[in-house]
Parts: structure tokens; sequence; C-alpha cells
């Protein structure tokens, strides 16, 4: 074990892992598991375990060669089996959607409930190299030119991802319409859904009149919004507490307060690893790695305390690292940002094998990066987390952060990964290319699973020569 | 300028028109124009999007301010686009996608002072009963002209319909007449749902009746403002008649499309459904499985992006379904 940890920080394939997986001794291995369980419950593997589960695309990745990260893949691929595991030890299976961050933490704060994301399976049909879940969707009528988000509504149909939910909870309203469709069609396979509205945020510049300063607040990075924003959300939020109430018969508040904390904590570790990340002389962690703990933010795939512990274990690593010097990347990699998560976590690796590392992200998840305050009453804490949510207000302020630091020069390009037919991406990229042209920008479509074409390669090899 | 935009049939008509302005729905599908609003959106966005882009951007002087709303995601974003490129005072609506009237309220009354405000006028009482009255007239009149299309047999083709229901669509309330000359018609009755066919789409519907009779439909290019009944003519009784309309396949959950429209199919008596479908227009897209499933009577799904070369496919298309209806029935093809 000690061995694996000493190594020099790098990328390495499936049967390097698997050698050093060798070192490892049982004894470490059975100190990981999640929910607490010493019988079932251990979850170390080395990833080419998961490849031969049917996760196919992990022959072609590359991953960190750290213990951390090893504990962080065979926890993150362990997910389906957690879901059904809580299901048999009687734990409430929660599935929230759409929100991306903010209902797990009233789902968090009741005894035994797991919250978890369907529409993360978006990965599964990159992961396994397959189009079966995308055909099913086209198969149920769902049209191809849309976001990849449809293997959602196939895995509901197939019943084998995940245990039936005790409770499903929607959010819709200014969110995405793709997704939204998809949980229509859910909910018309004969589920019960919970529906819970997502007002849009008004920034200033889509009002014809500058409002009364007391009608406006401020979230903390500075978005200006609508006041009444805030109370339709704690409206919204009462009303999936009192379903969990009903679900559970608990009623303790004070573990609201504790979630808060946990919650936080969590947030905290991983902009502090993100920050880490992007300030260091080498890169210390990969881009693949970090969009999965940026991604854990939502949920905390399905363990939340076993998640803060493993990401403070990669926050360590990733610290000493950069105390070290040391990392996974060159150091003349080129700073780039990325917006819109990739629906093939290949491309990630892709690019930092071209000559790039990405610095700053815009993957519509920011919400659930932000503090929740502790020393306000919790719900409407919760509503102004939520309030700094990408895709409920303009694209201007989707990108701000990423014109910021291009202005300090500390991004030297953006990558901008999009959907084919997807609500947003179709209406965005462009206005995103035009607000960000101070630097080279470049947006290419999504394939579908095992597409990436030498037309891409090549457009991205010709990208990073121009950011040279 | 002497118009003001909106995009959505939940956006109060009664209001924009209190301004001293023509309310002009964005309602615009044509290739060129579309073209033009690729200029600022991906070539995959829906082309009623892009063409309405188009429109704006071409007759941008005509304009006092835009309204738009939150009804679809692309359509809200529309606005942002218009933002960016035009100097165009915008203003966007948060119409809800749930059951919830608070929202909607309170959208509503931040409407009337965002447009008070804005125009320098004062919405009071009474203003707001003689707006709504005069427009509720308005509509009452198209209603009556929208119920020949709907006996049986037809006396008036979608096609004319259509050509009156766009002055109203356009604000010009004036050259609403009420004398049509008679169209009757024995030809299959079929019902239009899906995207809003826009001010372009005239040559479509006309080649669908000439060998059919579009004798109802729930669309926001045609009927579908009609359905909103303003019956107390004061700011509550506005928001409670544009909430209450039948409800659009974006809210959630949308049973309440399905029902309206079951029960339209019977009054209508029509023997058929069209569901036109914009490309990349998901929130139809998604449904027209669902759709074929719930209403049992056959559907001819036409996917357009505006440009009218498949005309002669159409043709074809149509002519196959007048078949299948023939062989329609009691609920099997
Ligand atoms: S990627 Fe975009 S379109 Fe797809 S689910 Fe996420 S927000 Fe919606
Ligand atoms: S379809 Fe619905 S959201 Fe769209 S314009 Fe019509 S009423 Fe508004």
């Amino acid at each position: 074990m000690k061995k694996v940890r000493e190594l020099t920080p790098k990328k390495i394939g499936l049967n390097a892992w698997s050698n050093q997986f060798e070192k490892i001794s049982v004894e470490i291995i059975k100190k990981y598991k999640y929910y607490n369980n010493n019988e079932w419950g251990i979850y170390l593997s080395p990833p080419a375990t998961f490849m031969v589960y049917g996760a196919r695309e992990l022959k072609r990745l590359k991953f960190d060669n750290s213990f951390e990260a090893l504990r962080m893949w065979g926890f993150v691929f362990n997910e389906t089996e957690r879901l059904f595991r809580a299901r048999q030890i009687n734990k409430k299976v929660i599935a929230t959607m759409g929100d991306l961050g903010t209902v797990p933490v009233l789902v968090l704060s009741f005894p035994d409930c797991v919250p978890f994301y369907p529409e993360c399976l978006w990965w599964t049909p990159f992961f396994k190299e397959s189009t079966d879940l995308l055909d099913t969707a086209s198969k149920l009528g769902l049209p191809e030119a849309t976001c990849f988000s449809r293997a959602v509504a196939s895995a509901f149909y197939k019943k084998s991802y995940f245990p039936k939910p005790d409770l499903i909870i929607a959010s819709t309203g200014a969110s995405c319409d793709d997704y939204s469709c998809v949980m229509q069609n859910v909910e018309d396979m004969g589920y019960d859904i919970m529906w819970i509205e997502i007002p849009y945020r008004k920034s200033l510049e889509f009002l014809l009149t500058r409002p009364k300063q007391q009608d406006l607040e401020k979230t903390k990075s500075g978005l200006v919004y609508i006041k009444k924003l805030e109370e339709y959300l704690v409206k919204e939020y009462h009303k999936i507490w009192q379903a969990l109430f009903k679900l559970t018969g608990v009623n303790n508040p004070h573990r609201f307060l504790e979630t808060i904390k946990k919650v936080n904590r969590l947030r905290s570790l991983v902009l502090e690893i993100k920050r880490m990340n992007s300030e260091a002389d080498i890169a210390p962690l990969p881009a693949l790695e970090l969009m999965t703990i940026e991604f854990g933010n939502l949920y905390g795939y399905a363990d939340f305390d076993e998640w803060v512990e493993i990401v403070q274990m990669i926050h360590d690593m990733v610290k000493k690292r950069v105390e070290k010097g040391i990392g996974v990347l060159k150091k003349d990699a080129i700073p780039i940002a990325w917006v819109t998560p990739s629906a093939d976590p290949y491309l990630l690796n892709l690019v930092e094998d071209l000559g790039c590392r990405v610095v700053e992200t815009e993957y519509v998840i920011n919400q659930a990066m932000v503090q929740i305050e502790e020393d306000i009453e919790p719900f409407r804490a919760l509503a102004r987390s939520f309030i700094n949510a990408s895709l409920i207000g303009s694209t201007e302020e989707r990108v701000k952060n990423i014109k910021e630091k291009i202005a300090k020069k500390l991004i030297k390009g953006v990558l901008i990964t999009n959907m084919l037919g997807a609500s947003h991406c179709s209406m965005e990229t462009r206005i995103i290319e035009k607000l960000l042209d101070d630097v080279p920008v470049l947006s290419i479509d999504v394939p579908a699973p095992f597409g990436i074409t030498q037309q891409i390669r090549t457009r991205l090899e010709a990208f990073v020569e121009t950011i040279k | 300028m002497e118009l003001i935009g909106y995009s959505c049939s939940y956006i109060p008509v009664e209001l924009l028109s209190l301004t001293g302005l023509k309310p002009y729905r964005l309602l615009h599908g044509d290739l060129q124009l579309s073209q033009k609003g690729e200029r600022i959106v991906r070539v995959d966005a829906c082309p009623l999007v892009k063409s309405n882009l188009g429109f704006v951007f071409e007759n941008q002087k005509r304009f006092a301010c835009i309204i738009g709303s939150t009804g679809c995601d692309m359509s809200r974003r529309m606005i942002e686009a218009i933002k960016f490129t035009t100097s165009i005072p915008v203003y966007i609506f948060n119409n809800p996608r749930t059951d919830n009237f608070e929202i909607f309220s309170n959208e509503i009354d931040m409407l009337i002072k965002e447009l008070e405000h804005f125009f320098h006028r004062k919405f009071d009482k009474n203003l707001i009963h003689q707006e709504s009255e005069r427009i509720e007239n308005i509509r009452q009149n198209l209603r009556q002209i929208d119920a020949r299309r709907r006996t049986n047999p037809s006396l008036l083709s979608t096609a004319t319909f259509q050509k009156i229901v766009i002055s109203y669509l356009q604000g010009n309330f004036g050259d609403i007449k009420s004398e049509i000359p008679e169209e009757m018609s024995y030809k299959p009755r079929v019902y239009l749902l899906g995207s809003p066919v826009s001010y372009e789409s005239g040559p479509i519907i006309e080649l669908i009746e000439k060998r059919l009779r579009i004798c109802g439909d729930f669309n926001c290019g045609l009927s579908r403002a009609l359905y909103i009944k303003v019956v107390e003519k004061t700011i509550e009784g506005l928001k409670q008649a544009y909430f209450k309309q039948p409800p659009c396949i974006f809210k959630r959950p949308n049973k309440g499309l399905y029902e309206y429209v079951e029960k339209d199919l019977k009054e209508t008596k029509s023997t058929g459904i069209i569901a036109f479908v914009l490309d990349y227009c998901d929130n139809f897209d998604f449904e027209i499985a669902k759709m074929e499933k719930r209403f049992s009577l056959p559907i001819l799904k036409l996917k357009s992006d505006f440009s009218l070369q498949n005309i002669s496919q159409l043709k074809v298309r149509i002519d196959a379904f007048i078949e299948v209806l023939a062989s329609y029935r009691g609920g099997i093809v």
C-alpha cells in the first residue's frame, strides 16, 4: 500500500492499475466500505473490475495513479449496487431530478433517506460504449436529436439501474426542456412524481425598468435577483419537507442544520481542490477525476458520509502534491475552461493528451458549489444557494467567472461540449462564443458513444495549436 | 415604433395594448428569416425561434419593447438573444410550469408595474375594464368565426380562419370582420395540434385542406388565444382567465392538455389528428408516442423546418393518411 502512495503522480491505464492494486493489503481493502457495512459494503477494486462488469470505455481511459483516486472510482462505480442494497436494508431511496444539488440537502436531513440523481445516468452509454439505453429511448418515442439525458427515461423503463424510488421529486420551470420532457415521460410510465417549480432568475437587463432596491437581493457571488424568487423556492422546499415527513414520520429541523454543515464541508473541500488545481504550477489532478468530484457535490453518489471522507482524502493528497510541486500534467499545459459537462468522459482525457489543462468549468452545476448560509433560516439559506444556478438565469451570468479569468489572462481558451438538439446548447453556444471572444473558443458536438472521430480530434488539435 | 412584441399565450394582450401599441405576437416561420436567426443561435435551435429572431433583427425599429416568457427554454432564451443583438428593451415573464397561481399572479402585477413605468401610463380600473371588454369582444367575434369551421359540415376552412386570426395575433384588431363567405366542406375532418404554426404556414395548411378539413386545433398559431375568456374585467379577472386557459404542453404534469384535447376531438368530431412538429421542438416531439396511444385516432406527424421543399412528399403522405382515415374503424386501423 505504501508503495502505491509514494508513486510519482501520473495517469495510468487499466493494466497498470491492476498491477498496482495487487500491492494493496487486504486490511486496507476491508477498511473502506459504504453504509459502514463490513459484510457487503467493501468497494475498493481496480477499475478493470468495472470494465468486466460492462463499463467498457474504462479500457480507453487513463486514471490518476493515486490510491485516493482508486478509492474514488471504486465508490463511484459501485453506485448501482449501493442503491439496491439501500433498498434491501430498508433505506428510502429518493430520486431527485432536475434541480442539481439542492433538493438532496432536504432529503439527507431525514434518517435513512438516500437521494440520487437519475440524470447522472447520462454517462452510462459512454462508459458502457453501448447505445442500448439511447436506442431504447428512441423506441419509447424520445427523439434522437436531444440531450443524452434521455437515457434516464430508458433506465426507468428497464428497471434495472436503480430500485423503484420511494419518492420522485422532479424540478421543472426555468430549467432545461430536454430533461423536463424526460421527466414527463417518466411520469407517463406510471411513476408518481412530485413536481417542484424552479422559477426564473431575472437579471436586471431583462426588466424594462429598475425595480426598487427593497425588492432586490444579491447572492454572495454578486448575482442580483428579485427577492420573490427566494420566497417561491422556500415554499417549494417546505412542500418537499412535508412529503419527506409523511414518508419517514420524522420531523427534525436540527438534522437539517447538521446536514447543511456537512454539505458545506464537502462543498468547501471541492472548492479548495478546484482552487489548488487551477493555481498550482503543475496540475495536481486530472480533469476526469476533477469532474467526477465536482458532480459528487450533487448528492455524494448515494452515500454522502463516505463521499465526504473520500473527497477529504483527495483534498489532502492534492495539497501534498501542490506543496511538493508535483502533478499529472506537463508544466506548460495550456489552461482552458470547459463549458457544459462532457457527455463522453473520454474527451477530458483526450484534451489533456493534446496539451491542455482544465482550470475552470461551467458544468451547469455551480449551484452545488455554493456555501449554504448557516446563520439564517435554513429553508431560506437553501433557496439562496440554489439561486446561483446556471440554468435559471442568463447566459452572460453563466460565463461571468470565465470572463473574469480570461481578463486576468488565467485562461487561454474555452472548450464547449454541445449536445445536438439540447435546448440550452442550441441557444447559448453562439452567445457564449461571442461573449468569450477574447480567447479562442471551440465548440464540439459530443457524438454518440464510441463516436469520437478523427475529425473531432483534428478540430481539437487545431484548437490547441491556435492557443499555443 | 408601433409594436410591442410578445411570445406566449400566457401574456395578457389587454395589458400590452394598454400601452397604446399593437401587441405583436412573434410567430414567424420562414426559411430565410430562420437563416438570419442563425447569426446568433445554432442551426439546431427551433425554427420558429430562429425565424422570430430574423424578423426582429430586420424590424428592430418597429418594436418599442418585447415581452417574452419562460414557456419553453428556447423561447425564453430567444429574448436573451434579442437583448444581446439589438437595443430593443426586453422583459421576461416568469410563466410557472407547475400549477402555481401565486407566481403567475405576482408576475402579472410586476408586468403591470413595469409597463406603467416604462410607458408613463397608469392602468387604472377603468382603463383595464374598457380594454378587457374591447378585446374580449374581439375574441368573442373570433370564437363565433371559429365555430363555423368546427360545425359538421364545416363551414369555414382553417386556411381562411388563419388569415383572420393573424390580424388578432399581430394586433390589427380593426381588420377583423365577421362577414366571411361560406366554404362548406365534407372532406375528412382532422384536428391539428403541435408546435405553433407560423404566419407563413398558410401554404402547408392549404395543402392539407386540399384533401382534408382542419376543423379544430390546439395550436398557439391558430385558435389557442381564443380559448381565453375574460369574464370579470379586472386585473384579477385577467389573471384568472389567462392562468386557467387550456394548459399548454409545457405544464407539468401536462395531463390538462390531454384532457382538453380529448374533449375537443369529440366536440369537433375529428376523425384524425395532424401533429405539426417543428425540428428540435422537444416538447411536442417527446409526446407524439403518448398522443398516439392516448387519443386512439390516426395521427399524421408532420415534421417541419418551415422549408416548403418537401411539399410533394407531403402530398403523398397526406394521400396515404386519407387511406388510413378511410380504413379506420372503432379504434382499429
Ligand atoms: S446537459 Fe443540458 S440539456 Fe442535457 S440535461 Fe443537462 S442541462 Fe439539460
Ligand atoms: S406553446 Fe405554451 S409556452 Fe409556447 S407560446 Fe404557446 S402557450 Fe406559450
